[in-house]
């Protein structure tokens, strides 16, 4: 038939993966834009007086101070999460290089437990309470376990329905971001700009975090432990399982044919099994391996339990695109945020974070290493969000007030 | 971005794990033929995985856990689907299905019962169970 022959596209795959890595994210945003409009309705509802945490420790805002206080203050506050953040993650870096891969999991799915078990049972009780649904607290906690159960189940264990997976992902997503969403406004949105710069230093300089714990997953050829999203892996309809894109990296002369050979057909072992057929063509040098990419961030939390969740994009073993859930967590805050202020904003930051999400995706097919997916996309959405406040939301009001409308 | 392509053949001469390295167009119809267990097809797992794993979640589900039983259903739908195909299986992807079922008739008829009776039906019973007065004198809605 026609189609088997012509080749397949750049645009055929692209396409796909694309889409396969920004609904995900869409939909995350979404619901805490969702959560925020809801939950929020209501002007004399707690806002920033009673929520603290590790991220308000250094200075807790209040309205009567000046800007100047208010920018100060939310400086100092961003200060101390980052510092709390690099510190989490040099710890994770250490218990990764001890080889304690069995604490991570387990401290991961323990983690989700929490986030899922606690911060999702407080957003349903607050739904609860919001529309006085009548319903009894045995039934609540009957669901609410199940809930959280299977979520840790999802997250922990490797082999799972990938799409249980995915939406438990985006599902503590959105919770955590919707809680990050009620901190002090300067505070949120000096703390975006912090932690991208931060992601920047810990994904790209020789001694941050981050490049550290890529390079011991690269050396060792395992898979970090920790909470990333993983886009499901493309297959062709020619059931012929083509590898996509697994970018690997040269291999020095450090390791001998025969090693490489060796771990490389581990990892081939899982494509063995899948594909019927084998190519004409073949890969030139075997000499390869892997990347998958991490990135760890920390949620702040009353309790002050640190997650590891990541940050970052790249690809994973099976060739699947690999998004950190700290991205999906910082992206959704922004929209939360900018949801505070008005839906046109909301409209304006999503654009930004998608525009730049797609321009991390084609830096990440270019460089073919692990990258920092905050930098891009959270600048670009403060600097719509503030554009969109300050100036075009002055100039669409009187357009449609006076009827003059594009 | 462009694909690159499997070197299986080329890295397997000593283990001869791939026999037929030429494509063979019967065996892509055997092997698109083949039925997979689970509801991710060749991304899950293989049959033997699947049993343990079809053992593990019905177990672990009578701990209260529906959900789980449903889980289970969900991802091994294709043992539902085709009878005949995968008997192991079936035995407990069948009895997590009947243990689901059960679970939420019973549930939902409390539920049910609950939000439908209300306070007529319970008395003071009811404002000491619903859910958003059990957070309010709990402080949880409060969002501390």
């Amino acid at each position: 038939m026609d189609r088997n022959q012509r080749p397949r596209s750049i645009i055929d795959s692209l396409g796909e993966e694309l889409i396969a890595i920004l609904t995900p994210v869409s939909i995350c945003m979404f619901t805490v834009v969702l959560l925020v409009c809801i939950l929020n309705s209501d002007p004399s509802s707690s806002s920033s007086a009673s929520f603290s945490s590790i991220a308000t420790a250094a200075y807790s805002e209040s309205d009567s101070d000046s800007s100047w206080d208010k920018f100060v203050g939310a400086f100092l506050n961003s200060l101390v999460f980052v510092a709390a953040i690099t510190v989490a993650t040099f710890v994770l870096v250490l218990l990764f290089y001890l080889r304690c891969v069995k604490f991570l999991k387990f401290y991961m799915g323990f983690s989700a437990f929490i986030v899922l078990g606690n911060l999702g049972g407080e957003i349903l009780v607050l739904l609860i309470d919001r529309f006085r649904f009548p319903i009894d607290c045995i039934t609540f906690l009957i669901l609410l376990f199940n809930f959280s159960v299977v979520g840790v189940f999802a997250v922990f264990m490797s082999k799972f329905s990938i799409l249980v997976t995915q939406g438990y992902l985006v599902w503590i997503g959105v919770l955590v971001a919707y809680f990050f969403t009620l901190l002090p406004e300067w505070t949120t949105w000096v703390l975006l700009v912090a932690l991208a710069l931060y992601d920047i230093a810990a994904v790209l300089l020789p001694v941050g975090p981050l490049r550290l714990l890529v390079e011991m997953a690269i050396s060792r050829d395992e898979d970090i432990p920790a909470l990333v999203y993983e886009a499901r892996p493309v297959i062709r309809n020619d059931s012929r399982l083509v590898q996509r894109r697994v970018w690997r990296e040269r291999r020095s002369s450090q390791n001998d044919n025969d090693d490489i050979e060796d771990r490389t057909n581990r990892n081939e072992v899982v494509r063995v099994v899948r594909s019927a057929e084998v190519d004409e063509e073949r890969v030139g040098s075997s000499e390869r391996a892997e990347i998958s990419v991490p990135l760890i961030d920390r949620r702040p939390d009353q309790v002050e339990n640190s997650e590891t969740f990541l940050e970052g994009i790249g690809l994973g073993s099976s060739g699947a695109i690999k998004l950190g859930l700290g991205d999906f967590i910082f992206y959704s805050v922004l929209v939360g945020r900018a949801a505070m202020y008005d839906l046109m904003t909301v409209y304006a930051c999503y654009l930004a974070i998608i525009a730049g999400l797609g321009i991390t995706l084609m830096l990440l097919s270019v460089y073919q290493k692990a990258l920092p997916a905050l930098p891009v996309s959270i600048m670009l959405g403060v600097v719509f969000y503030f554009l969109a406040r300050l100036l075009l939301e002055v100039f669409v009001v009187q357009c449609s007030s006076n009827l003059v409308m594009f | 971005m462009e694909d690159s392509r499997s070197d299986d053949s080329n890295l397997n001469p000593i283990r001869n794990r791939n026999p037929n390295p030429t494509p063979n167009p019967l065996s892509t119809i055997i092997s698109s033929a083949q039925v997979w267990p689970t509801i991710d097809g060749p991304l899950g797992l293989t049959e033997e995985a699947s049993v343990d794993y079809a053992r593990r979640f019905y177990k672990f589900g009578f701990a209260l856990l529906p959900w789980l039983w449903f889980v289970n259903c969900f991802y091994f739908w294709p043992v539902l689907r085709h009878a005949r195909a995968f008997p192991q299986i079936r035995n407990y992807v069948v009895r997590s299905a009947i243990g689901f079922s059960v679970f939420t008739a019973l549930l939902s008829a409390w539920a049910l019962t609950f939000s439908i009776g209300g306070e007529q039906l319970f008395g003071p019973v009811y404002d000491k169970l619903v859910m958003y007065n059990v957070a309010d004198r709990l402080g949880l809605s409060g969002l501390a």
